[in-house]
């Protein structure tokens, strides 16, 4: 058997090796034939059937999979062929959303470009009715299933390339599509974020997550450098490079504070090089305005509140302050330093918690600063993960163990024998941790989030309670019938510490204190959970918590089935508030609720500051939509004549200070219909929250401005 | 014994996890996907693609309600829906489901997966109200009609041969051979593999599940083939609307079924067989494993084979459902535990890397194994003149549909189809009138009556532009309307698309509406055109034969009825069926 065959491809005889594919020996022929499920770095598939060619048997033969055979007469480029061709091309484009997703960012989509290449320019085939749906769930790659033509390139890549093993197709003939894991959203999936897949996509289906179009200030970094360092091993360079601008490396001085205790941010850490301090300022940083009567003209100044007299209801008992590091701070030193290889910031980034500490450099530091599409990326490195894994049983499992006052009497030599024991599972935002009536077989600290806490009822699911950072669940179950009472889902992106049940049973029967402890507490949780079973109503949350809205400390709701839109509200804010109005009608909202509102955990809500410039970032990039500009008349100095004032006009962000310093928002005060309210989220959602299944939908009316 | 299965195990996993749960949890599904170190998405893949599984758990009545061709006919359709608006509300779950294979019992329901033949509206809500008010599955199951076994005329080892003849003559013939797997006997002892060869050749018996490639050439095929590991499988997943043959073949002759297997794996060099059987034939599965359990106990099975130095074991995989299983390829890949895609082809089944694990595969239908010992057994002579005019051998084929007496009839070839038609199966309802037959179910199209004294023959039917493909004829009377018929079987491939290859999974969606709006008197100038492109391509492109045949019906009917087609665009249904409901 000869190593070489000659055939005829479109009346020209082509020597090649056995085994080359018709598409191949095409290729190096000089022969392009068109492709869209065909990449050279991936297995053949023959799924998108473009490049069928004809050999003359009984149907036509997919180039890019089948071998050529001797003597074998190919042509590729037909009427008839051509025909077939185009009209798969316009059978996909008669259900593409075009222009995709890719088109729009980079206007290079596979599919649009063949068809307008093959002049496919309206497709007569009547659209899909059925919607297939977007997967928003990622912080780095956007899916978009209406616009995927199931070439499983995304599937090989993943599996091939990358062996992450993730990607599959779910579902059977027109309802297939691709799925994550279990058919899961891609945040929730195992996906680790390589960007292989959104590299491989042809079409819109999975696509770059931008964060901002602006870059990060600093030194943008080539991939290839990227690439060496172990925590981003596994990803994809053209990936890299599309998010050039999310990811730089600074160089910081000895003594220069990276971050500030308070601040919103939208970045997190990592350290290459030197060490850093982190420590905050008072535990309480309570930032309290400045009596309101001196109108906004005065300059609002910070004081620290006083520190006895403002302790954190939740850092009673408490001996360490938690922050958004891999450390938390003991309570009466809050200083810690962390060193290469560590990761700060990551709520702020993830979530847009404010700032929890303030960052120092403590010798010059070289840092990775990152938007939360980098993060996480990183977040899902295997190698990263190890190292996390690793340095949190090192150093942070004790203090994290402490800062629980139920533990804080734990035995050193106890937290030692739990050091290699503990488990650090992460879960994305939806994900059951545990399900009510499973075995119990762990106990859980939370480290990183918020849990929602729920039971199944006849009626639906009853939402008993949130828990976050430094709380801890899974006690139930096992200092009871052994079956978990309750289930506990993430609100948020959650990292726990899992302990297994039989680590915890010996816990308790060792230190009899802990065990009183736990049991008191869990007394007290299953009386709270009897109260507010016995007022419960029906109201569709969840989607609402999920965007951080726990976070809050108040929130001012206007109630849209009774809102007539007299305006009384909006005229009633602007009396208080120098004659311009913070209320604007317009923000998230859930069933027939608004949330005109929010405003941050123990006072740390959005205070803007008289040298407001107007540039309008903090108005777009706030999530809540809460922020505003309003242009200000000010008296500003003459130029031409230095001792005069002028009057002029100057944009300045607005937000609402829910009246703090009233005993009511004088909205709430003026509102003649009783839509207007200011509530605290952990008492209302624990009161009012029984979610039922299926009626998670968004207003049912809406708001004028 | 017989040894572990060849084929994967990780449906029998999925079937434990929901008999236990009644569905698919996602921690069990972890929990499968640690135990076996398989990636989740896998296991996604296949549980999501076979809809015998459920990944939420299902209504108290989960109901199916089968409305393909012979079931549309007998008002399986009308009945779906005036179930689903009588449980409305209810815990019942009325859904359509895709041929059952009781196309001579119609109309088809299955209620919490057990099948029930004949159903009318009353039965059928009683079923239902039964499954809601918590009958277990069991007291369900003992609803249901047993199969009727009655004895097959060609079998050597029963005396008597009714095959010259519509007519039964029972005592003509002695018993060829005293004992069953006689022919197996006698080959074991002589071993003369190229002798059978050569006679399966010269006797001219094609695959006889549709596509009619010659069995003996197949067969040479695989054993000429290097290496040492080959597999013979027997596709029994007939799930073709219309095709019922091989039900009534493993039901009553599941020996010669055995027997034929057997003599295929010797001839190949196969050590294993599989009977992939579909899974609505319960019936017929335990009838096949209680025969293979007696030869495992007689020895005819297994290591040594009737005392010989040969072995070969048999076992029987149950299908976890669709269609699109019949395709070889397909069924190859779900036993292997993937989803149930056809390959690019080649390399075929019987080559290296085409067939079961990537080696070479012997792949025939129940009737074909069948034919083997039979053949075999009465010698070449008696097969060739078994026809009629010049016609070869016996065929069973199924007669559904507007017929008086469904069922399935063993005939001699050559047959034409007016006689099996009106006279074996009893001919259309008095009153009525013969309109059109479809020779094999929906991938044969339809053919009009006057067409219907065509013969059962190979040649003449391809000459006629048709094919005797599965011998599943469905008949319709001048109540059906041709349109409708098309539309209905159209549909039956879309909903059967596995999704793999572009021109089926978006064509047999986008040629399905393009019908359906016909069907309504919506169609556009361009829609004639729009349909020869798709159809094209579909033809052209598909990567296997349910893709290449989903225009067959509607190009048929557009050739044979293209009055009663081009009426509709003028608002009217001939036969009535269509606009129904409106002034």
């Amino acid at each position: 058997m000869s190593d070489q065959i000659t055939l005829t491809i479109d009346g020209r005889d082509v020597t090649v090796p056995r085994g080359t594919t018709i598409f191949d020996a095409a290729r190096m022929n000089g022969i392009a034939i068109p492709t869209l499920c065909h990449q050279q770095n991936q297995t053949p598939v023959g799924v998108c059937r473009v490049c069928v060619v004809d050999v003359g048997a009984r149907v036509y033969a997919a180039a890019c999979i089948r071998e050529c055979d001797p003597g074998m007469k190919v042509k590729t480029g037909t009427e008839p062929v051509v025909r077939a061709r185009n009209t798969l091309v316009e059978l996909l484009m008669a259900d593409h959303p075009s222009p995709c997703a890719r088109q729009q960012a980079s206007g290079d989509c596979e599919l649009e470009a063949m068809a307008k290449a093959s002049g496919v320019s309206e497709a007569r085939y009547a659209r899909r009715l059925s919607p297939r749906g977007r997967d928003d769930s990622s912080l780095s790659i956007a899916v978009d299933h209406e616009a995927c033509i199931l070439c499983d390139r995304c599937i090989r890549g993943c599996d091939e390339v990358k062996k992450n093993h993730v990607i599959g197709r779910s579902g059977r003939g027109y309802s297939a599509h691709i799925g994550f894991d279990l058919d899961l959203p891609m945040g929730s999936s195992t996906c680790v974020s390589c960007g292989e897949c959104m590299v491989s996509c042809p079409t819109g289906a999975l696509t770059n997550k931008r964060v901002i179009d602006a870059q990060l200030p600093g030194e943008t970094l080539d991939p290839e450098w990227i690439l060496q360092l172990p925590v981003f091993k596994g990803v994809s360079g053209t990936f890299l490079e599309l998010n050039k601008s999310s990811l730089v490396k600074r160089r910081i001085a000895a003594g220069e504070v990276i971050c500030r205790e308070g601040e919103f941010g939208s970045t997190a850490f990592y350290i290459l090089e030197g060490s850093v301090d982190v420590f905050i300022g008072t535990p309480i940083a309570h930032v309290k305005q400045e009596d309101a009567s001196a109108g906004w003209l005065s300059r609002i100044r910070s004081r620290l509140a006083d520190r006895q007299e403002h302790t954190r209801t939740e850092e009673s008992g408490r001996r360490f302050i938690p922050i958004d590091a891999p450390v938390d701070l003991p309570y009466d030193k809050p200083l810690a330093e962390l060193g290469a290889g560590e990761l700060f910031g990551e709520m702020t980034c993830m979530s847009f918690h404010p700032r929890s500490a303030t960052v120092r450099a403590k010798t010059e530091v070289v840092v990775l600063e990152m938007l939360r599409n980098v993060l996480d990326i990183l977040q899902k490195n295997k190698t990263f993960r190890a190292e996390l894994d690793r340095k949190y049983r090192q150093r942070a499992l004790e203090t994290h163990l402490r800062s629980v006052p139920v533990f804080s009497s734990m035995p050193a030599d106890f937290v030692d024998y739990l050091r290699d024991r503990v488990e650090l599972s992460r879960y994305s935002p939806g994900e059951v941790i545990v399900r009510q009536g499973e075995a119990a077989d762990a106990f859980y600290l939370v480290r990183l989030g918020f849990v929602k806490v729920s039971e199944r009822h006849p009626g639906g699911e009853v939402v008993l309670t949130y828990l976050g950072r430094g709380s801890y669940f899974g006690e139930m179950g096992l200092l009871g019938g052994g079956v978990r009472t309750a289930t506990c889902t993430a609100l948020d992106h959650v990292d726990v510490v899992k302990i297994a049940g039989e680590d915890f049973q010996l816990m308790v029967s060792r230190f009899p204190d802990i065990r009183a402890g736990l049991e008191k507490v869990a007394r007290e949780r299953a009386e709270q959970n009897r109260q507010r079973l016995a007022s419960t109503e029906h109201v569709p949350i969840d989607a609402f918590l999920n965007q951080g809205l726990m976070e809050a400390q108040s929130l001012l709701l206007l109630d849209l089935e009774k809102c007539t839109r007299c305006d009384q509200c909006v005229r009633a804010c602007a009396d208080a508030h120098d004659g311009v109005t913070r209320l604007v009608r317009e923000g998230l909202r859930f069933d027939k609720y608004l949330v005109a509102s929010i405003r941050r955990r123990n006072s740390m809500e959005i205070i803007i500051e008289d040298w407001c410039i107007g540039c309008g970032l903090c108005v777009r990039n706030c999530p809540y939509g809460n922020l505003n500009l309003h242009p200000f008349e000010i008296k500003v100095p003459d130029p031409e004549k230095p001792n005069r004032m002028i009057a002029t006009t100057r944009k300045k962000a607005t937000g609402c200070d829910l009246c703090m310093e009233h005993a009511e928002p004088s909205c709430v005060y003026a509102c003649p219909h009783d839509a207007a309210h200011r509530v605290e989220p952990l008492a209302f959602f624990g009161t009012m929250s029984a979610v039922k299944d299926g009626k998670r939908t968004g207003s049912t009316e809406a708001t004028s401005k | 014994m017989p040894p572990r299965s060849i084929a994967t195990s990780i449906f029998d996993e999925l079937r434990a996890i929901q008999r236990a749960h009644g569905y698919l949890p996602e921690g069990e599904l972890r929990t499968i996907g640690d135990r076996l170190d398989v990636p989740l998405y896998r296991l996604q893949a296949v549980a999501s693609f076979f809809p015998h599984f459920f990944l939420k758990p299902p209504a108290r009545a989960e109901v199916r309600v089968c409305g393909d061709m012979s079931c549309h006919r007998y008002g399986g359709n009308e009945l779906r829906e005036t179930l689903a608006a009588r449980f409305q509300g209810q815990d019942a779950h009325i859904t359509h489901v895709s041929c059952l294979g009781r196309c001579d019992l119609a109309p088809a329901i299955a209620v919490n997966d057990h099948i029930f033949e004949r159903t009318s509206e009353a039965e059928a809500s009683a079923l239902i109200e039964a499954a809601l008010a918590g009958a277990s599955p069991e007291q369900l199951a003992t609803r249901k009609h047993p199969p009727q076994r009655t004895p097959v005329m060609c079998d050597p080892y029963v005396a008597g041969d009714r095959t010259s003849d519509l007519e039964p003559r029972t005592s003509d013939l002695e018993p060829l051979t005293s004992s069953q797997y006689g022919v197996l006997r006698t080959y074991v002892q002589s071993k003369d593999w190229p002798g059978l060869i050569a006679t399966l050749k010269a006797s001219g018996l094609r695959g006889l599940g549709g596509a009619g490639f010659p069995t003996g050439m197949k067969w040479e095929l695989v054993r000429n083939q290097p290496g040492d590991v080959k597999y013979i499988v027997c596709n029994a997943d007939e799930s073709e609307p219309g095709t019922i043959k091989d039900r009534h073949i493993m039901t009553n002759a599941p020996h010669l079924l055995v027997e034929g297997m057997i003599l295929g794996g010797l001839v190949a060099g196969a050590r294993h067989g599989v009977i992939y059987i579909r899974h609505e034939y319960t019936d017929q599965e335990h009838i096949l494993q209680h025969e293979i359990d007696r030869c495992y106990r007689e020895g005819i099975l297994g290591t040594g084979v009737m005392g010989s130095d040969l072995s070969f074991d048999l076992e029987v995989f149950v299908s976890p459902g669709l269609y699109i299983c019949g395709e070889e390829s397909a069924l190859l890949e779900a036993m292997e535990g993937k989803r149930a895609e056809p390959r690019n082809k080649p390399p075929f089944p019987g080559q290296h890397g085409g067939g079961l694990w990537g080696k070479p595969t012997v792949i025939n239908n129940v009737e074909t194994f069948f034919f083997v010992p039979v053949i075999l057994a009465r010698g070449l002579d008696w097969f060739k003149t078994a026809g009629r005019n010049g016609s070869a051998g016996v065929k069973f084929v199924g007669v559904s549909g507007d017929v008086t007496r469904p069922g399935v009839f063993e005939v001699p070839m050559g047959i034409p189809y007016r006689e099996l038609i009106e006279q074996l199966a009893g001919g259309v309802a008095p009153g009525r009138t013969f309109k059109s037959f479809a020779p094999s179910g929906p991938a044969g199209g339809f053919l009009p009556a006057r067409m219907a004294d065509l013969p059962l023959d190979w040649n003449a039917m391809t000459q006629a532009g048709a094919t005797v493909g599965s011998g599943a004829i469905v008949v319709c009377d001048d109540r059906a309307c041709m349109l409708d018929m098309a539309l209905n079987a159209v549909r039956f491939f879309r909903n059967e698309s596995c999704g793999k290859c572009v021109p089926c999974r978006v064509g047999s969606a986008k040629l399905t509406d393009l019908l359906t709006g016909w069907t309504r008197g919506r169609r556009g100038p361009n829609d004639i055109a729009l349909y020869e492109d798709l159809s094209h391509a579909m033809r052209q492109t598909s990567i296997c034969g349910l893709g290449q045949v989903v225009p067959v019906p509607i190009a048929s009917v557009l050739k044979h009825f293209p009055d009663e087609v081009d009426a509709h665009a003028k608002g009217v249904c001939p036969a009535g069926v269509c606009f129904r409901g409106r002034a």
